[in-house]
């Protein structure tokens, strides 16, 4: 589960428009989520609130063998007005879903980041609907406000945001601090600080500054630990990327008269689109601590079907760290709209130590422990009930040998669609690796609080497998 | 005295190097590892070699059937080696993220990604040199304790010899690894064993112990610090060890318990952090309590309360499970014993020199901590009591014979060379037990007699030679007559005089200390004289104490100049000392 303090930070990035899965490090995610979910430690409590909408606080309680928990505070200079901060209306997949969707390109200029809507909900594989995101999209950016042009006072106000986020950790003392501040449509930088007894000198702090431009995206950090200097960049191509349109800040003559060419401009992106509906990205991340004098490196390449893509929804990846001989290879789909599955091999040519492991998603409509909290009938089985039972033919039109009047559907498609996205209670993870260690764990709503269940077994050790238990409830309001 | 070792037939009892790699496994996995060190650590081979180590007996404090204490001095350069196996990270990315909190980490991708190989290290070359305390009792079975850090070098060779970044890294971590299992896991290990041997009916209730003992190690912040000992007998824990090897090891500590500097160390740090960290630092007065307390203290110090505070002093110290704190202070004891007298009637006499064993009855002293770095190779701590002997002795007989009701408050001498200290001391500390305590003592102590009209020699008026007699015959009206030199402070050389006498009590304190913290110190004692005794004068204090420095150099080689030429001479002035408390049986 998304802290609630991450799910305010996506929606500050929502709202200014920046596309943060558009980094290197942000490459296997689908996968690592998919896999190395957290699992949940002992009983927490989390009670947040969006305040205002500038101004969200958390508070935390666990325990684990000792009591512990923090504060944690959130400011942002924009508004959040467009998420929904109540834990009881908070779309559970923003929350809690893995398999991340590419997002458009184009990001940086606009506001992709629906929070309200599941991204996967709205788009049902047909070519309209692919034509609508391609066409649709761009009419949007264009309309919206001059992208090419960017660099204007107006929006300048936009991208200038800056969020600040604290957090105390209360028996350790250890303190967390954040500050993001967006520059341009395409800088932003990060600083994060960690103060702590334990810590060498007291703490460490980290300086982020990221830099996308929708086709690469670059990233510097320093890290007062070690002094450590890094340098991350993704360079995406093919799919969407290659086509002229793609880029961002010089929209083609073709979409300023899109309403004329709609028909055209989809066909031939269509057509181009036919061959890969995909995007390749490729990426390497260098580091040097300039005070232990090591370093590291490594090289990836990921691809991903669009969101226009018909078919199955995959994403596959595969890095290489050729310093230590480590290749890994991901590869993470999403076989129904309830189920996900995303499998990793690592292996070492070096040591020959290899691992795998797999994970999966499944999420359920259905009331969760419907048997304790009432165990009414859930409405989803009524629709599936109803139309089965075919109307038969009026008399009037059996004596008339024609078929009845196609009666004029009421087009109830797409508000069933989102409700039925709203109907999702919960979602069960799973996960499996090669040490025969499983992860469990079990998301969702009750009533107005979000559960999250999880337990660690070992199938090593039948006779005591249950590694550990953790239960966490989230409120928000 | 030396020992014969038989060493050939330990080896060759068949099962005894499995029992010694068994115990050695246990012990090196006991403690939490570094993150570079991935698996358990295994002993693969070992072997004792065929060179016997060197062992010398220095002292027997106690020698009875079922019981025996005695130091020995152990130097051992031989031909055993072990081999360990285990597997380490090779990727310092992965260890570098891996000991970082997770909100400022910098997030590799697979820029972190583990490689673990197998490793295989020989320890070879060792170079063993330590000063051992045993004591063995028939109910309480075989304590080893040592006195110092006993791994003088050790050549570690590993399967990465070629780089030079793992072998350095390597050859810091094994090091200090093995101090810990010398000084802390080889004791209990033999004390274990002996118990098997002598007294197997306590053996489970030992073994429980054991245990409960290492079910408190896994976490090493949440214990106490360990019982490390340092070169001088002082506890450390682990990560002290560490820190204080980053800053020329012994050195740093000296004057003050090595727990509270820590502690204020902490108090100092805490509010870099949001740590709210307010550690208990005891046996300190501070500076906004001081005025209240400082009065009494100064005023009416009895020269005789402080000698009760000693002797518990040395009592507290006991408990602190490292005997070696007793037992150096129980052969500094022993030959300072009428320094001891003497120093504890200054107010600040002794419990500055060695702060941290003066645990009870001593909460009214006041003491100025200077958390600045020593710049002068500090003497340790434990030998003051010895080393004071030697030239505190040598000047205030006086003081200890002095009539308990004098006030002795001004007789605090300011400078003490240390060189001559240090030469000295070692000569004295460690003497072959014939009888040598007691000459030592008896020698050094009658040292002022023969010492006094050498003295003068170096370019004392002739005023000076009236205190001089005063302090060395050992006439109470020495303090009525030194006033004088006193207030009219700038006249040097009588007012050195006086000062002489003040040696002995201050001396322990001073001359281990670098010259910063000693002005400090000075200047605080001469305020709490300003109260109580004559005034003496500021400005004067740090030209009297370069005088003071070459006379007493003067003084101490005379007296040890004298003592060697003629030694029979000193035998007879002390017959009557009392045993040293700390080779009492109990």
């Amino acid at each position: 589960m998304r802290e609630f303090m991450n799910y305010i930070t996506n929606a500050f990035y929502g709202a200014t428009g920046w596309n943060e899965d558009n980094k290197y490090n942000e490459l296997n995610a689908t996968s690592r989520e998919l896999i190395d979910f957290p699992l949940p430690r002992g009983l927490r409590l989390t009670l947040s609130s969006l305040a205002t909408p500038h101004f969200a606080t958390s508070y935390q309680l666990g325990s684990v063998g000792v009591v512990d928990g923090s504060i944690s505070y959130l400011h942002s200079s924009i508004p959040l007005t467009h998420i929904a901060a109540q834990s009881d209306k908070i779309p559970l997949p923003a929350l809690l879903r893995c398999y991340r969707r590419l997002h458009d390109l184009r990001s940086p200029g606009q506001q992709h980041y629906i929070l309200d809507a599941d991204p996967l909900s709205g788009l049902p594989p047909s070519p309209q609907s692919a034509r609508a995101l391609l066409g649709a999209a761009p009419d949007a950016a264009v309309a919206g406000g001059a992208l090419d042009g960017g660099n204007t006072d107006q929006d300048l106000g936009i991208y200038t945001h800056s969020l600040l986020y604290g957090r105390l950790y209360l028996p350790k003392s250890l303190l967390e601090g954040m500050i993001i501040k967006r520059f341009t449509q395409a800088l932003q930088v990060q600083v994060r600080a960690v103060s702590e007894q334990s810590l060498r000198n007291g703490g460490t702090i980290l300086g982020l500054v990221q830099y996308d431009k929708g086709k690469y995206g670059l990233e510097g950090l320093y890290s007062t630990d070690g002094g450590l200097l890094g340098f991350r960049g993704l360079y995406n191509f093919g799919g969407d990327a290659s086509s002229s349109t793609c880029d961002p800040w010089t929209p083609t003559p073709g979409e300023n008269n899109n309403n004329n060419n709609n028909s055209n401009n989809g066909n031939a992106q269509a057509g181009e689109k036919e061959r890969i509906y995909g995007r390749f990205s490729v990426g390497g991340e260098l580091y040097y601590g300039t005070l232990n004098k090591s370093g590291g490196m490594s090289l990836g390449a990921r691809f991903a079907t669009l969101p226009a893509h018909r078919g199955t929804p995959l994403t596959a990846t595969l890095t290489i760290n050729p310093l230590m001989g480590n290749i890994n290879a991901t590869y993470a789909l999403l076989a129904r709209e309830y189920c996900s599955l995303a499998t990793r091999v690592d292996f070492n040519v070096y040591s020959y130590e290899s691992e795998w492991a797999v994970g999966m998603e499944l999420w359920s409509n259905r009331r969760p422990a419907g048997f304790l909290l009432g165990a009414s009938p859930s409405n989803d089985f009524e629709p599936e009930s109803h139309p089965p039972r075919k109307k038969e033919r009026s008399f009037q039109a059996k004596m008339e040998w024609r078929l009845d009047d196609p009666e004029p559907e009421p087009e109830p498609e797409p508000t069933p669609k989102t409700k039925k996205n709203d109907e999702y209670k919960g979602v069960l993870k799973a996960r499996l690796d090669n040490n025969l260690r499983m992860g469990l764990l079990w998301e969702g709503r009750a009533k107005s609080l979000i559960f999250s269940i999880g337990t660690g077994i070992d199938l090593h050790k039948l006779g005591e497998p249950f590694r550990s238990l953790g239960l966490e409830v989230q409120y928000s309001s | 005295m030396a020992f014969n070792f038989n060493w050939s037939p330990l080896t060759a009892d068949a099962g005894f190097y499995e029992r010694a790699r068994d115990l050695l496994t246990t012990a090196l996995n006991k403690s939490p590892k570094p993150p570079i060190i991935v698996d358990d650590i295994f002993v693969t081979e070992l072997n004792l070699g065929s060179v016997p180590p060197d062992l010398e007996i220095l002292e027997i404090g106690d020698l009875a059937e079922d019981r025996f204490r005695g130091i020995f001095k152990m130097c051992y350069s031989g031909d055993a080696f072990l081999t360990l196996a285990t597997r380490v990270q090779a990727n310092p990315l992965n260890t570098y993220i891996s000991a970082k909190p997770s909100f400022t980490s910098p997030e590799p991708l697979t820029a972190s990604s583990s490689l673990t190989i197998p490793l295989q290290i020989t320890l070879s070359e060792i170079k063993l040199s330590a000063f051992i305390i045993l004591v063995f009792s028939k109910q309480k079975g075989l304590t080893i304790v040592f006195r110092n850090d006993p791994l003088e070098s050790l050549k570690v060779s590993s399967t990465f010899d070629s780089i030079q970044f793992v072998r350095d890294y390597l050859q810091k971590t094994i090091e200090m690894k093995l101090r810990d299992l010398i000084m802390d896991e080889l004791p209990a290990i033999i004390h274990r064993l002996s118990l098997q041997l002598w007294c197997p009916d306590q053996v489970p209730k030992e073994d429980e112990e054991a245990k409960e003992e290492s079910d408190a190690a896994i976490n090493p912040l949440a214990t106490p610090p360990l019982d490390a000992v340092d070169a001088h007998g002082h506890r450390l824990d682990p990560a002290e060890i560490s820190s204080l090897s980053l800053d020329g090891g012994p050195e740093t500590q000296s004057l003050f318990s090595q727990r509270n500097l820590e502690k204020m160390d902490a108090l100092a740090c805490a509010h870099r952090t949001s740590s709210l960290l307010t550690p208990n630092i005891l046996e300190v007065v501070f500076r906004a309590w001081a005025g209240q307390s400082d009065k009494p203290d100064a005023t009416a110090t009895p020269a005789s309360t402080p000698n009760l505070h000693r002797t518990s002093s040395y009592q507290g110290s006991v408990h602190t499970y490292t005997f070696s704190d007793n037992s150096s202070q129980a052969s500094g004891h022993a030959l300072s014993r009428p320094t001891l007298v003497s120093m504890g009637s200054a107010t600040t006499g002794l419990s500055l020199g060695s702060g941290r064993h003066s645990k009870a009855g001593r909460k009214k002293k006041m003491r100025v901590v200077n958390l600045r770095s020593k710049t002068a190779a500090s003497e340790p701590v434990s030998e003051i009591g010895s080393t004071s002997s030697q030239a505190g002795d040598s000047h205030s007989e006086a003081s200890t014979r002095t009539p308990m009701s004098e006030p002795v408050i001004p007789t605090t001498i300011r400078e003490v060379p240390e060189d001559d200290l240090a030469a000295s001391q070692s000569k004295v500390r460690f003497r072959p037990p014939t009888d040598a305590t007691t000459s030592a003592r008896a020698s050094e102590s009658s040292g002022p007699r023969a010492a006094v009209p050498s003295v003068p020699v170096t370019a004392q008026p002739s005023r000076a030679a009236t205190p001089q007699e005063h302090v060395y015959t050992r006439q109470p009206s020495m303090f009525p007559s030194s006033p004088a030199p006193q207030t009219s402070a700038q006249e040097m050389p009588p007012s050195y005089s006086s000062r002489v006498s003040e040696k002995a009590e201050s001396t322990a304190s001073i001359y281990a200390d670098a010259k910063g913290q000693q002005q400090q110190f000075q200047q605080q004692q001469q305020q709490q004289w300003g109260r109580a005794g004559p005034q003496p004068d500021m400005s004067s204090v740090i030209l009297e104490q370069a005088w003071i420095t070459k006379i007493a150099g003067e003084i101490a080689r005379r007296v040890y100049d004298e003592k060697n030429r003629n030694p029979a001479f000193w035998e007879d002035s002390h017959q009557h000392d009392i045993p040293p408390p700390a080779y009492e049986p109990r």
